[in-house]
């Protein structure tokens, strides 16, 4: 009897799921909730913008943690492998002439190419010698980006083709949507089982213990290299999309700051799973929005220091995930993901004890 | 040109080789790879600011203030956040010092806004021509000064007695603690003066250039440099320092001021992979 309703319950969890994530963006699109209008305040400030990019972000965020927190390779360099995506996609894109959705194809081989030889110095080097080494890579990745740039676009930054794909044209936020999401389903279920695979199940091993990995017959060092060449491929692929959807970079976004926000994330949310990478992403999202909205809207904080949250909204906000990111390094080292997963065996474990 | 660039790059590199023994005290200590350096020396800067605009002191009380105050701060920095971490992976230890550079560049631009400021201190300005190269008067103070503080750091770390323990602590935790040593008053210590050497470089390349958070990339040399020189080796820092200031000038006088980065960064990674333990730095045997 519990066993089927608990299945139930579950097919009903999976169904409001899929439902909330399939109107979000009509609400969000027409601040509308089935014909009601509803405030801002409801909608957390959110538009629907930010959760396109919140969608890019998470295909980049739990391709980090599949590298950091399931391989245990720390790396600095995942803005890089965006800065790769969009480099490949707009060379496939301007230079060749192929179309969108080979573009797309195209940087994922080349992000794959750009991971292996990223990874090269891992055969050599461990721990901080590779984070440092994932830095050289950044620098020079942006540096080839600028000079990209530079010999082939405008100052300005590189442009890209109308994304287009089949005759369908991708020219507002919600198509984006329905777009990106297949990408982050598919992604986030494609890592998901690769953990459960022969080949997963090694790159864990890999991360505990290197040396008992390697005596039980795992070729440690091809298995890192495609481990990088995947999660880079991804990164990649990330990277070309938000290119598309930003229709033009330049090489000033590829920042050291963007490569450590996808490790903030994955801090935040979790290491090694899947949901940390998600919820990462999520809260790096809805922070903003949720911080400034509600001294906004809420007004109970006297009228001098509202209006200070709001001019530094920005830095406010990389204060709290900072400060954010300490607290949780120091008190829940598992992350948002851990802890639900804490909360979740007390809770169980008081259910059966009643 | 050659001698006047070689000149400049070895100013310029001697500020870098202090930044970087900074972080090579505190790497040696506490064994944390503070990616929080190059922020530390942009809070240098501003801490300058501080004094000498904000609360109006003269040059001497302005150098004061801000030793005192990083000496400070790099206390309270171990005592929050590293400390607790003791004894974690690699991961939660670069990370929490990622944290502290977010959170600084915050706290910083909230207080002083994202606009650049100009760092005027009074020190001698001008220039004078020795021989065929043009030496600006601040880079001559700066490059002084900084070989002053890294004689001073080299005296402490090898002549008295907390320059003896800090030794110990980095050659081996466990012993000094057994040995009664207190390790956290040790890595405090430590703390304090890689954050007060970082200030020092800050303040000269504040008035070099203007102070801004923008520094902080700059101060990330520091990095490559420690590396190129090897991790573990004092004056392996301060002559990565130097060839980082070489290099930069180098390039950026033949070449063009964005090909920095990339003969930098190509060279720590060649280091890297042929020579991981740096020029100077002693060879580390993996522990099974």
């Amino acid at each position: 009897m519990t066993t089927l309703r608990s299945s139930v319950l579950r097919l009903l969890c999976w169904a409001i799921g899929i439902g909330f994530v399939l109107y979000v963006p009509f609400v969000l699109n027409t601040r509308t909730v089935f014909g009601y209008r509803v405030g801002n305040m409801v909608l957390l400030n959110l538009g629907l913008a930010q959760v396109d990019l919140m969608l890019i972000s998470i295909i980049g965020a739990v391709s980090l943690n599949f590298l950091t927190g399931c391989a245990g390779l720390i790396s600095v360099g995942h803005a890089a492998f965006f800065a790769v995506g969009a480099m490949a996609a707009a060379a496939a894109g301007q230079q060749l002439g192929l179309p969108f959705a080979a573009t797309l194809i195209a940087a994922t081989i080349a992000g794959a190419i750009a991971g292996v030889i990223a990874g090269l110095p891992s055969l050599r080097v461990r721990g901080l010698y590779f984070v440092l080494s994932t830095l050289a890579l950044h620098f020079i990745v942006v540096f080839c980006f600028a000079e990209y740039q530079y010999a082939f676009h405008d100052v300005a930054g590189v442009t890209m083709g109308d994304a287009t794909i089949m005759g369908f044209e991708l020219d507002n936020n919600v198509k984006w949507y329905f777009f990106l999401l297949p990408f982050v389903v598919l992604v986030c279920v494609m890592l998901q089982s690769t953990l459960g695979l022969r080949e997963g199940r090694a790159v864990l091993a890999m991360r505990d213990n290197e040396l008992a990995a390697a005596a039980s017959g795992i070729d440690v060092r091809m298995l890192r290299l495609k481990v990088f060449a995947f999660s880079s491929a991804i990164a990649s692929l990330a990277g070309a999309l938000q290119a598309y959807y930003f229709t033009s970079v330049s090489a000033e976004i590829y920042t050291l700051d963007t490569a450590i926000q996808f490790i903030a994330m994955i801090i935040v949310g979790g290491m090694g799973s899947i949901r940390g990478g998600i919820a990462g992403a999520v809260v790096w999202l809805l922070l903003p929005s949720v911080l400034v909205g509600t001294t906004v809207e809420l007004k109970v904080l006297p009228g001098g220091v509202a209006q200070f949250l709001v001019g530094h909204q920005p830095q406010m906000v990389n204060l709290t995930f900072g400060v954010l990111v300490a607290v949780l390094l120091i008190t829940a080292p598992g992350g948002l993901a851990g802890l639900a997963r804490s909360f979740a065996a007390r809770g169980s474990r008081q259910g059966s004890g009643v | 040109m050659l001698m006047q660039f070689l000149a400049s790059g070895f100013m310029l590199g001697s500020v870098y080789g202090l930044v970087a023994l900074g972080f090579a005290a505190i790497y040696k200590a506490t064994r944390v790879f503070n990616f929080a350096q190059g922020m530390l020396m942009a809070t240098g800067a501003y801490l300058a600011v501080t004094g000498s605009v904000v609360l109006g002191l003269p040059l001497v009380g302005t150098i004061a203030f801000v030793v005192v105050a990083a000496g400070t701060l790099g206390v309270v920095i171990q005592w929050l956040l590293i400390r607790p971490l003791a004894g974690r992976p690699l991961l939660a230890m670069v990370m929490i010092t990622i944290a502290l550079s977010i959170i600084l560049r915050a706290l910083i631009v909230i207080i002083f806004g994202g606009g650049a400021q100009t760092l005027r201190l009074g020190l001698p300005e001008g220039s004078f021509v020795l021989g065929s190269v043009r030496i600006s008067a601040i880079h001559a103070t700066a490059a002084g000064v900084s070989w002053l503080c890294m004689a001073l750091f080299m005296v402490f770390f090898r002549f008295s007695k907390a320059g003896l323990l800090m030794r110990a602590t980095a050659d081996s935790h466990e012993a000094a603690v057994l040995s009664g040593v207190n390790v956290n008053r040790i890595n405090a210590t430590a703390w304090a003066l890689g954050t007060i050497l970082a200030a020092i470089g800050g303040v000269f390349l504040g008035q070099l250039q203007v102070a801004s958070v923008e520094l902080e990339n700059i101060g990330l040399l520091a990095l490559p440099a420690v590396v190129i020189g090897g991790l573990q080796s004092i004056p392996g820092a301060i002559i990565g320092g130097l060839l980082v200031g070489l290099i930069e000038q180098l390039s950026s006088g033949y070449i063009s001021p964005k090909a920095r980065d990339i003969f930098v960064y190509v060279p720590l990674l060649i280091i890297l992979l042929v020579r991981p333990w740096g020029l100077f730095g002693e060879r580390e045997l993996g522990r099974v």
